[in-house]
């Protein structure tokens, strides 16, 4: 399980990286927070009015100031932007050879395709330290199909395909975790939740092997 | 005996319903808003009520309904209204120096459309509420049962138009109805930011009734604009929504930055500082807001680097945006500082809050973080740190600040303070805790949720409760003040725009004669003039 109140647990080092950029981000906008709040309270305290007929001074700007601190927010800002785009295109752009899962939205359950035919409901298994490529859409209405621990989200559109990839660290084997709907979808919006279960490439294909032969069995 | 002249009485009808005058229908719009404040306030409170337990208290759908009418009612009905309705009527004609707006019929007939929206809203609390949110995405708001979808249509259609006519009014009366002597240089900042988001209503609005009618359309009419079996596409509603609720975002909140522009300099009794960065900044955020749509839809089905230009666009919106909160602490340095009730609300109800929202904008904005954080209650959190900590904290300050020019008598204090407390607190117990939540993967829009979450979402209800309350203390504050509050004089806080100079209510017309107007009205402060006026007239 998660902490509840903080980023969960990191299951990929995309997640490790996204993480990195949240804390960079995060230690920057504290630094301005905390000016503001300083300057603002400061300034209450200080300046308070003492006498009825006090006033401030005469002062109707600073073009230096002005341009300071247009300057520096925008570098910084830019700075962010620009220190993103890699990630971006790391999560972008599917690494070779991927094992391919579909993923489909329905009201409200996740349906799941494997690579040979497997396909299941609300339960998800993924192989560590493979490249898992998630091929989704919807039967339906919107759906949004979320990793929390992979940091990482895409919606399930119905006449589109969306894509994501993640290679699980072999730490986290046998390590169960929720993949939400994180898209408005109706009644069953809230209990629309997958278990996806981390397990050795090995254990993966044979429990592929072994439910196949069961769903072909039933029917 | 009170009653020196003795006007006679004009019916309601006559003096309310019928009303042209821009004041009065200002009031109306005020009134209106606050009305549909406790409408909006008390299905938040339904939806963090369900939220005490994990479980949740309600069944899901009644859970749908509560958050979609509560935005659809807080956005449409009461932030737009209350600052472009109430705030820009009432104030625009007065502080330019004109004797009412350009069109006031048309004005009459604004407030009425948007009062009839209103109640088509309310109507849908009879026959069927919406439950799609208040962005009814496409294919789930097609297939939304009963008729709530089909009412939330018709209310955006009509209290758009109502907002569309507001524009043309505020602009007209901006560019064509200035006293002589109100340069642009010497234009109130409320003004300017007023003008900027008229412009945004005028351009924005369209793209709204364009998604909500193409909704309509395929719900009833047969079209296939966002069935993909047919070849339609649900994104293309996204992009139509988000052209508007985009600059909407700002229309909520620019003029509640030109609220804060007048109340801190007559507080700390100084000129603004950088008149014209605020003003200019508030031309860019208006221009640049059209820009930055997309950010909404990182995780949509867009490629993810065509999120690119679009995290740039936002993360350079930031910008206008801080230099405004530098100007406005740069006009406490040095300046005499009272403490009031709509100044508290301003420094540290807005300021202390606002920036919170503000920066976590700027996370969200960043692609790769939206990739996590994206529907989950980090936004939410977002959402409320700027439209509560901003645009409502504003609008208290606002309220309370021209109270006496509305009503000529002082609020009461004590629960002012109280009020604004409540709301102070209550403000980051309620919002704070959801960006903990939200960066732990809770998603939104869900009647209940996983039991490691339950702790923070009960501090969260808590919070609200407190803010229930506050609300309550506030409004009767001013229900009593009206009436029995202390008198006071025209311009009580020695103010300097032009509706201070004139009585406390403004007479029919505002201006027995139009003011010249020879200096701008944040020119410095000086001793003698205090003394002199306090309490007079
Ligand atoms: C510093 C400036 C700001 C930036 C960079 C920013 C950025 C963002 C981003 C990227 C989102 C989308 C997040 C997501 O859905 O995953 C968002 C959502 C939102 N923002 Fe902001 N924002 C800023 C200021 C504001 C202001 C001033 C307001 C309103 C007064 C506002 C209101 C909203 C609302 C209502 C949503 C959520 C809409 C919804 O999904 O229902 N934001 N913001
Ligand atoms: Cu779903
Ligand atoms: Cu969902």
């Amino acid at each position: 399980m998660s902490s509840s109140s903080w980023l969960p647990v990191q299951l990929t080092s995309m997640a490790h990286n996204v993480d990195l950029l949240f804390y960079i981000m995060l230690g920057i906008i504290t630094f301005f927070f905390v000016l503001v709040e300083v300057l603002l309270i400061t300034f209450l305290i200080r300046y308070r009015r003492s006498a009825k007929n006090q006033v401030g001074v005469n002062v109707h700007g600073n073009n230096v100031l002005e341009t300071v601190w247009t300057l520096i927010p925008a570098l910084i800002l830019v700075f962010m932007g620009a220190y993103s785009v890699r990630y971006v295109y790391e999560a972008q752009n599917p690494p070779a050879k991927p094992l391919v899962i579909e993923v489909i939205g329905h009201e409200w359950f996740w349906e799941f395709k494997y690579p040979n035919g497997l396909d299941t409901h609300n339960d998800l298994r993924i192989p560590a330290g493979q490249n898992v490529l998630f091929d989704i859409h919807s039967a339906d209405v919107i759906h949004g199909f979320y990793i929390p621990e992979a940091r990482i989200q895409q919606d399930a559109l119905p006449g589109r395909i969306t894509q994501f990839w993640v290679n699980v660290d072999a730490k986290d084997v046998g390590k169960q975790f929720q993949v939400p709907c994180d898209q408005f979808c109706g009644a069953g919006h809230p209990i629309m939740v997958g278990q996806m279960t981390v397990m050795s490439p090995d254990d993966f294909n044979t429990w592929m092997q072994t439910e196949l032969q069961k769903q072909q069995a039933k029917s | 005996m009170e009653a020196v002249l003795q006007v006679p009485r004009r019916s309601f009808v006559r003096e309310w319903v019928l009303t042209v005058d821009h004041k009065k229908i200002g009031i109306m719009y005020g009134v209106t808003a606050l009305f549909f404040f406790l409408i909006g306030g008390l299905f938040a409170l339904l939806v963090r009520t369900d939220l005490l337990s994990y479980k949740g208290v309600f069944d899901a759908q009644s859970y749908n309904e509560f958050f979609t009418m509560h935005a659809t009612v807080m956005v449409f009905l009461v932030i737009i209204p209350m600052l472009m309705g109430a705030f820009a009527n009432y104030l625009v004609p007065l502080q330019v120096g004109a004797r009412d707006m350009a069109f006031p019929r048309m004005n009459a007939l604004s407030y009425w459309l948007y009062f009839v929206g209103g109640i088509t809203i309310l109507l849908s609390m009879v026959y069927g509420m919406p439950d799609s949110g208040w962005t009814a995405y496409p294919p789930y708001s097609l297939t939304s049962q009963g008729p709530g979808m089909d009412f939330f249509v018709m209310a955006i259609h009509i209290v758009g138009l109502s907002s569309i006519l507001g524009a043309i009014n505020i602009i007209v009366t901006v560019h064509r109805m200035r006293a002589p002597g109100m340069t642009w240089n010497r234009l109130p900042l409320f003004v300017w930011s007023t003008l900027v988001t008229a412009y945004m209503q005028l351009f924005a609005t369209p793209a709204l009734a364009g998604a909500v009618t193409t909704l309509l359309l395929d719900r009833h009419f047969g079209t296939v604009f966002y069935d993909s079996s047919a070849g339609g596409d649900p994104m293309m509603y996204q992009h139509l929504f988000w052209f508007y609720s985009h600059p909407a975002v700002y229309i909520m909140i620019l003029p509640a930055f030109g609220i804060i522009s007048e109340v801190i300099p007559v507080f700390a009794r100084k000129p603004i500082f950088g008149y014209h960065a605020i003003a200019y900044s508030s031309v860019a955020i208006g221009f640049l807001g059209f820009f930055v749509w997309a950010h909404h839809m990182f995780v949509a089905g867009m490629q993810m680097s065509a999120g690119i230009p679009f995290m740039i666009s936002s993360l350079v919106i930031a910008v206008p945006t801080s230099v405004k909160i530098f100007n406005w602490l740069a006009t406490m340095w040095r300046g005499a500082v009272e403490y009031t009730v709509p100044m508290m609300y301003a420094s540290l109800g807005f300021i202390g809050s606002f920036i919170i929202g503000g920066f976590s904008g700027t996370i969200v904005a960043a692609v790769p973080l939206d990739m996590h954080l994206h529907d989950t209650y980090f936004v939410v959190a977002h959402i409320h740190y700027v439209l509560f900590g901003g645009a409502v904290m504003c609008i208290m300050a606002g309220i309370h600040f021209w109270f006496p020019k509305l009503t000529g008598r002082m609020y009461n204090e004590k629960l002012g303070y109280l009020g604004f407390w409540l709301y102070f607190i209550g403000t980051q117990v309620t919002f704070f805790p959801m960006h903990l939540v939200g960066l732990a993967g809770m998603p939104r829009r869900i009647a209940s949720y996983a039991p490691i979450f339950q702790t923070w979402n009960q501090v969260a209800t808590i919070g609200s409760y407190i803010l229930g309350l506050g609300t309550i203390i506030i409004l009767y504050n001013l229900m009593i003040s009206a009436k029995y509050g202390r008198k006071v004089g025209h311009n009580p806080w020695h103010a300097r725009t032009l509706e201070w100079t004139v009585s406390s209510p403004p007479p029919e017309h505002n201006f027995d004669e139009i003011p010249v107007v020879t200096d701008s009205p944040y020119r410095p402060y000086k001793p003698e003039e205090l003394t002199a006026s306090k309490e007079s007239a």
